[in-house]
């Protein structure tokens, strides 16, 4: 990218992703969406360990929806897998950002739970952006950007022998 | 900055792209013209009956922007299952026998 000589704030606010504020503020974005998972999954799993039945409860009641009848069908039938993985995976996908290892990964997952929320919540009365659709974009920023670069363990574990011997795995990293 | 997209990378985010802004945008300008109860919601009284609805199902405007992520999914499989572009350029340097 050229520098812009004339614009004398282009050094620290241009969005050039090894720019000092940039990867100061992906690194944070990255730990603060991962402390509210973590502290939502951590939450059940203190509360009601791994049979958080609201879990279930909460998708059989997902009707009407987008997704048809898919979230009606896995509250029915994989109970027995949301109920420990709404607490588990919250917490850790939410420790995942936070150490900023297996970013991206963490982040589809984080997608995944932020649009079932999304349209399960379905709180559109002050349109369809709201806060549940606010986190799913940030987790998609998080996983487009690949934030686990900035101040996490993917930057180390992307130097890694295994890495540069198979570098897809940076889809599931950074 | 070497650009390595692709024909298909220009779709999948074009598409992806127009998916988000239709849902989001071009569907919420509709809603604010068409007048209350401007948001996906139906407006109640105080008594709890419907006053007013909105004029596009919201189940259409979250299945569209549902539609633009599963494309991203796709295509992020799709460059999962197909060479890098470093891969390619790493084949293109092998010397041959």
């Amino acid at each position: 990218m050229a520098t812009n000589t004339a614009n004398p704030l282009a050094t620290n606010f241009e969005v050039e992703l090894d720019g000092p504020l940039t990867s100061y503020w992906l690194a944070l974005l990255r730990v603060i969406t991962g402390w509210w998972f973590f502290h939502a999954g951590v939450t059940k799993l203190i509360e009601d360990g791994l049979a958080y039945s609201y879990g279930p409860m909460y998708m059989q009641e997902m009707t009407g929806t987008a997704l048809g009848p898919i979230p009606v069908w896995m509250g029915n039938n994989l109970a027995w897998l949301i109920a420990p993985g709404v607490p588990l995976f919250e917490t850790l996908i939410g420790l995942a950002l936070m150490a900023g290892l297996l970013t991206r990964l963490a982040s589809i997952g984080g997608v995944i739970f932020m649009t079932l929320f999304w349209i399960g919540n379905a709180g559109f009365g002050h349109g369809l952006v709201n806060s549940d659709l606010m986190g799913l974009l940030l987790f998609m920023t998080v996983l487009v950007l690949g934030a686990g670069r900035y101040y996490g363990l993917d930057a180390i574990v992307e130097q890694t022998k295994l890495v540069k011997r198979h570098p897809k795995l940076r889809y599931i990293l950074g | 900055m070497t650009d390595t997209t692709t024909i298909v990378d220009r779709i999948a985010l074009g598409l992806s792209g127009a998916l988000f802004v239709l849902g989001i945008v071009v569907m919420g300008v509709l809603e604010l013209l068409a007048g209350k109860p401007y948001s996906p919601a139906p407006l109640t009284n105080d008594a709890g009956d419907v006053i007013a609805t909105p004029l596009i199902d919201p189940t259409l405007r979250t299945g569209i922007v549902i539609a633009a992520l599963l494309v991203l999914a796709v295509w992020g499989a799709y460059k999962l299952v197909t060479p890098m572009a470093t891969d390619a350029a790493d084949r293109a340097e092998m010397a041959a026998d």
